[in-house]
């Protein structure tokens, strides 16, 4: 979870690296610590470190880690000849870890070569067959393969074990979106929210699924968590605005033949706060797409 | 951070001072047999100082607050950790090497 002033201060570390400045060191920390994915910026400044023999020595045993946040950054930009080099310079430091047997599958994975792969995690996972990690390398694999039933039926059995590993269950939400079986895709959402209310981003997921699946009940429930997300990210999610618009005008037209029976006693307050708060925010930040914007609404209000 | 510790030992003092006193003058006071209401004035000063320094330690020495509102700057999710342990590397990307020629 990037929280905004972590997102700023990645952002100005970022500008300061590329445009020459120093501090790549505490760059990379944080994109270990956050785990965001940057694997081009840290691949060329990591080598950059790491060719020179003065700095790399002055890392002391954080030297190591280096290795393997640069390998992997170098599987994912494709360079495999850098990884393989890594990965070698790991192994003969650490000959019988887990960790760099890990790292060699993960490479075995980069270079397409999935029945090595996988026989390599097989022989891991016999080792040590509670690993959280392997299971999920597996999960990948088949996503990888253009498999996604059974990354499905993996992830399913592992979410059986660890019930509470919240990348799991997002990744899980994910695959059924994009296989568009949205009721499924709802639960593991909900599961989500059960264990981190907090997270505004989780609500507005749900909510566009719930969006996504139609049908005035949960047309309803979507609008009440968009409500949610604009309530705990205080009014500065434009996504959740513009949900709370068309959740209202397509409620609007759902409930047109109906006799006035539902809860629409929210409905037109809410709108037109919600689109006086877009119209405010875009005037601030996007001045010329001002008129798209206001015509976009009132043709949302007419058709409703 | 040294100045505020120094200040609230200094405001606790003055507190188990004023404790003291107290109590003395009630000794005092039943020797005299008279009734005890409250304490002299000088006690009751001495007290409103010393509450007055603890309060500047305690807020001052524990360093910086953290904000509680949900929607502050350092609390409010901006986007969620890419899962790195569902990585895969059979994107688009790999169509497209990095210009500058990486040795190692």
């Amino acid at each position: 979870m990037v929280t905004k002033t972590e997102e700023t201060e990645l952002n100005q570390l970022e500008n300061q690296v590329e445009n020459g400045g120093g501090g790549v060191w505490e760059y990379l920390s944080l994109v270990r610590k956050l785990k965001v994915r940057r694997s081009e910026i840290v691949l060329k400044h990591g080598l950059s470190i790491l060719n020179d023999p003065g700095k790399r020595s002055a890392l002391g045993p954080d030297e190591w880690t280096l290795y393997e946040q640069v390998a992997i950054a170098a599987m994912d930009c494709q360079s495999l000849n850098v990884a393989q080099n890594c990965i070698k310079v790991l192994k003969k430091k650490f000959p019988e870890s887990k960790r760099v047997g890990k790292l060699e599958a993960l490479l075995l994975e980069a270079k397409g070569m999935w029945e090595e792969a996988e026989k390599a995690y097989t022989s891991l996972l016999e080792d040590n067959p509670l690993d959280q990690v392997i299971h999920k390398r597996k999960v990948a694999m088949a996503k990888a393969q253009g498999k996604p039933s059974l990354a499905i039926e993996h992830l399913n059995k592992y979410l059986e074990v660890f019930m509470a590993d919240h990348d799991a269950w997002r990744e899980l939400a994910e695959i059924y979106v994009s296989l568009q079986m949205y009721k499924q895709a709802a639960f593991c959402y909900e599961e989500l929210i059960l264990t981190q209310p907090t997270l505004p981003l989780y609500h507005l997921a749900y909510a566009d699924v719930l969006y996504t699946i139609g049908g005035l009940e949960n047309l309803i429930a979507a609008r009440k968590y968009y409500a949610a997300t604009i309530d705990l990210t205080g009014g500065k999610s434009t996504r959740a605005l513009l949900g709370i618009c068309l959740c209202g005008s397509a409620i609007a037209q759902l409930s047109k033949g109906r006799n006035k029976e539902d809860k629409d006693m929210a409905a037109p307050e809410l709108q037109s706060l919600a689109a006086t708060a877009l119209e405010r925010e875009y005037k601030q930040k996007a001045p010329a797409k001002l008129n798209l914007l206001s015509s976009a609404l009132r043709s949302l209000k007419i058709s409703s | 951070m040294n100045l505020g510790f120094v200040v609230g030992v200094f405001g606790v003092l003055i507190l188990s001072h004023a404790a003291y006193s107290t109590i003395q003058y009630r000794g005092l006071l039943k020797i005299m047999e008279e009734e005890f209401s409250r304490p002299p004035m000088n006690v009751i000063l001495e007290l409103i100082i010393g509450l007055a320094l603890c309060m500047w330690a305690a807020l001052t020495f524990p360093g910086k607050f953290l904000s509680i509102h949900p929607d502050s700057d350092e609390n409010r999710a901006v986007s969620l950790p890419d899962s790195s342990e569902f990585m895969i590397f059979n994107h688009r990307g790999r169509l497209f090497p990095p210009e500058i020629d990486m040795k190692f």
